[in-house]
């Protein structure tokens, strides 16, 4: 009975785990927090969130970013810069661990050989 | 300029969706993956705009197929480009201004050039501290070979005033929000030097999408930024071309600097050729070795410099051996390298990798830190367990 069951527990993560390669989403998100909705307002008309997630800066190096973004066009409510940029320091700084990034689907060449 | 714009449209995202992972390569098991249509296995920095990185184990080839060519792109991709209504002007400080088709440019003798290419942000997660921009590894590399008219046949053309100094590339990816255009430009000896090109062609076939098609700028031996893609507009200039993407982007100090330093613009000076570097390919960093003969094997390159030597070292750089160079080479691309190494007992190793280059440049122990994270190329080093 346990072996069935824990071979039941085995298929059902392996189907979570096809589910989340059909799933994965090219576009990544940022994480939850008071600033999430202001934040991808701001940001991800023009980018995506992987832009950000991969930073690991100071809130100094934030700040400059912010300002060099807010020139180049991101709608940013004066009152709600000191928010965003404590979010995003919060979550992407000098001390968080790296950023892992994805890998695009294997997708050989097909047919004749490129010439090299 | 608007007709010319109203052919382009962005990628939609919806045009990509999600595909099924392919785990035969250790960097994808246990990954899901993102489809990227035209690209194999690469690893994505940025999906909106494009950048994608070439993983090290690619880096066995003399020549790197389109599918594993490095993508950086500032802006969205232009797509949907209809090459018959393409054309190229080549204005300013020129006698005769020229719009040219790409028929018209087919029929110009065409110049191939072997070129590593290699984005001035490579390595940039290297960098401590981090500074901001895509955090490359170290693939954002790759050799091919490029094939067009040369620059300076076109420009020949279109006789250039003694005034005409610099030559201005103008590629018209589309611009987000109030982001200044990709606007860059080098200085005209490079661009009359007669390997520069207007490349149509990547490695005997059209340019694809995801690298300029259907025309694009080749600066060989310089940083990738100065192959400006999708190309629309050569402008010859009494000065250098202005705006963001030339200062304060793509601009080192003069002398290094300490982080958080202010440095002022006119200490200075605009990224160029590319270094001195060499990296590993296999075997991978954190690899578990069988014990017996092993080969370490690698590519090196140095912008408008050969290679002359790489060094291997087996022990965390104590002492250092000299790889075997390959056969293939060509004046502006990377040469192979493979080193045998038959480890004398099990345990942990550092192996590291140093090349040296006919202007006497020797890849150093640590890269020079700098505020946009350039040119970074400090040996490569990998570690692995050699089991017993």
């Amino acid at each position: 009975m346990f072996k069935r069951s824990a071979s039941l527990v085995a298929l059902n993560l392996w189907c979570l785990g096809v589910a989340a390669v059909a799933q994965l989403s090219p576009n990544e998100q940022l994480p939850a927090g008071s600033a999430q909705v202001k934040a991808a307002a701001a940001c991800l008309t023009c980018h995506e969130a992987r832009i950000i997630v991969q930073q690991r800066l100071s809130k100094a190096a934030w700040s400059k970013e912010m300002d060099k973004m807010i020139k180049w066009g991101a709608e940013v409510d004066p009152k709600d810069r000191d928010a965003l940029i404590d979010y995003f320091s919060g979550n992407f700084g000098p001390d968080q661990p790296s950023y892992a990034a994805p890998s695009s689907a294997r997708e050989p060449q097909t047919g004749a050989k490129a010439k090299h | 300029m608007a007709s010319r714009r109203d052919f382009l449209k962005t990628l939609p995202a919806a045009a990509m969706a999600a595909g099924a992972a392919h785990p035969l390569l250790s960097w994808a098991a246990d990954q899901a993956t993102i489809r990227v249509p035209g690209k194999d296995g690469m690893i994505v920095r940025s999906y909106r705009f494009l950048d994608l990185e070439m993983p090290v184990e690619f880096m066995t080839d003399w020549i790197t197929p389109a599918n594993h060519f490095y993508v950086r792109n500032h802006m969205f991709e232009p797509a949907k480009l209809d090459a018959k209504a393409w054309n190229l002007t080549i204005g300013g400080e020129v006698e005769k201004p020229l719009t040219l088709t790409l028929a018209d440019l087919e029929k110009i003798p065409v110049h191939s050039v072997t070129n590593t290419m290699e984005c001035a942000g490579n390595g940039r997660s290297g960098h401590n501290p981090k500074v901001p921009g895509i955090q490359w590894g170290k693939g954002a590399v790759g050799n091919a070979e490029f094939s067009g008219p040369s620059l300076k046949t076109l420009l020949e053309k279109a006789v250039v005033k003694n005034t005409g100094k610099h030559v201005q590339f103008r590629g018209f990816d589309p611009v987000p929000g109030k982001v200044p255009p990709f606007v860059r430009s080098i200085p005209i000896k490079k661009a009359m030097d007669g390997d520069t090109l207007v490349a149509t062609q990547m490695n005997g076939a059209a340019l694809t999408a995801h690298h300029g098609f259907p025309a694009r700028a080749v600066t060989p031996g310089w940083a990738g930024a100065a192959s400006c893609k999708w190309l629309m507009e050569i402008t010859v200039l009494d000065k250098p071309a202005e705006g963001n993407f030339m200062s304060p982007g793509y601009r080192m100090p003069n002398a290094p600097v300490k982080p958080g330093e202010a440095v002022k613009p006119e200490d200075t000076h605009s990224i160029t050729a590319l270094t001195v570097k060499s990296t590993i390919a296999a075997p991978s960093d954190g690899a578990k070795l069988k014990p017996g003969a092993h080969v370490i094997q690698g590519v090196a390159w140095a912008g408008e410099a050969d290679i002359t030597k790489v060094e291997i070292s087996t022990d965390g750089g104590a002492s250092w051996n000299p790889a075997q160079l390959g056969k293939d080479q060509a004046r502006y691309a990377w040469r192979l390298w493979n080193y045998a190494w038959n480890p004398a007992k099990s345990g942990d190793y550092v192996i590291l990798s140093r090349a040296t280059d006919s202007q006497g440049r020797v890849q150093p122990n640590a890269a020079v830190w700098n505020p946009g994270g350039y040119l970074y190329n400090a040996c490569d080093q990998v570690k692995v367990y050699v089991q017993a």
